[in-house]
């Protein structure tokens, strides 16, 4: 097989489009399923509420809370709680962050995940654990809505884990995948009332490979050799890391398959 | 609730293996191999890279049950050639595609953001 050819088509500031060829179907859906769910992230994970007099309830806001895209390019610089010297968290393996408001006017008080604040940046770079910000929207994400009197006074513990545990450490928000847009290997079977070709819509991937000669042989033997992946990520990492990430991710789990095999092989004759 | 932890899905528990080689008592240079805490990420992909190695009779692998984080393989390989080695072939062709993937893409990527 010829070496693995990759092809960036458009570089966001939170998608990557990239075109992969000479590979297998397999491995590019193992590159898709790890960066969906097994790249490391920061997400708020403990919430400890000291005044909630909000109309939501405590675990609705932490729910909320912790579904926040928190900034988690150096993610890999903090340890897991769970090989953690410390019981409960520590600066080691946590990003404690703050969340006070109180409405004191007779209009209601919106509270937007740009008011959580990292209590202690004591790390080189403060960066982690800080809600994300957009250009657009320089609030960020509404949480709550307060009216008067009302107050909000939390204290929320963001720790690093994997989407495989729980969602809110996916740091993409989507990823779009697509082989043989023209369905030359029919691997799809299109339903169709009349006529296939005009009911349904073609993929913009198909100029980017020859449509199918109506007069060719199906051929038995093709398997698809071009995909097109679009990463879309939640803001937590740039979508560049997240395929660097990723592919780290699955380089270390085959390593480590290899080297629990030579393992093996010295403690057993067979 | 009675629910398993999540974390089961990819925390190796102390004294468990990650992978354990057992021989087909049935036939020569067959083996099932065990991997504990992995899911179809990885086994598909070994073994459609199995697959492609000519040397490899047979290669195929098994969720056996969709609670329990682990899956089986059975590979079949030709006379002087162990299921073991191929499979570390196979670990070894796949990372070196992946470090060309990823060094193509920061190429590409790095080139295009300039361009953006």
């Amino acid at each position: 097989m010829a070496e693995p050819e990759v092809t960036v088509r458009k570089a966001g500031k939170d998608n990557v489009d990239v075109v992969l060829e000479n590979m297998d179907l397999s491995l590019v859906n193992s590159m898709r399923r790890v960066f969906l769910s097994e790249i490391p992230t920061v997400a708020i994970d403990l919430v400890e509420v000291e005044a909630n007099t909000s109309v939501l309830a405590d675990e609705f806001l932490s729910h909320r809370l912790g579904l926040i895209p928190l900034d988690s390019s150096l993610a890999n610089e903090l340890e897991y709680t769970r090989d953690c010297d410390c019981e409960i968290y520590c600066d080691k393996c946590s990003v404690v962050l703050t969340l006070n408001a109180v409405c004191n006017t007779d209009s209601t008080l919106d509270v937007y995940s740009s008011d959580i604040n990292v209590a202690v940046p004591a790390r080189s770079d403060d960066s982690i654990g800080r809600p994300i910000q957009s250009s657009t929207d320089e609030r960020g994400i509404l949480i709550a809505r307060l009216r008067k009197n009302q107050e909000l006074r939390v204290k929320c513990i963001a720790k690093k884990g994997i989407a495989k545990e729980h969602a809110k450490w996916s740091p993409c928000s989507g990823i779009a995948f697509e082989y043989d847009p023209w369905n030359k290997l029919k691997h799809t079977d299109l339903w169709y009332e009349v006529d296939a070709d005009k009911e349904w819509p073609k993929s913009k991937n198909c100029d980017y490979e020859e449509p199918p000669n109506l007069h060719d042989k199906f051929d038995y033997n093709a398997v698809p050799r071009k995909f097109y992946m679009n990463v879309e990520t939640t803001g937590q990492l740039k979508p560049d890391v997240v395929f660097e990430r990723g592919i780290h991710v699955l380089e270390t789990k085959l390593a480590e398959i290899a080297l629990a095999l030579s393992k093996a092989e010295e403690e057993t004759d067979w | 609730m009675n629910a398993p932890d999540r974390f089961e899905l990819f925390l190796l528990p102390d004294g468990v293996e990650k992978v354990t080689v057992s021989p087909d008592q049935r036939m020569p240079n067959a083996a099932f191999i065990k991997f504990e805490r992995e899911d179809h990420t990885l086994g598909n992909m070994l073994v459609k890279q199995l697959q492609q190695d000519p040397r490899v009779l047979y290669a195929a692998y098994k969720v056996e049950h969709p609670l329990f984080a682990n899956f089986v393989m059975r590979v079949q390989t030709e006379d002087g050639y162990t299921p073991r080695d191929a499979l570390k072939n196979a670990c070894q062709t796949l990372i070196v595609q992946l470090k060309i993937i990823s060094r193509k893409f920061k190429e590409g990527y790095s080139v295009m953001s300039m361009l953006e």
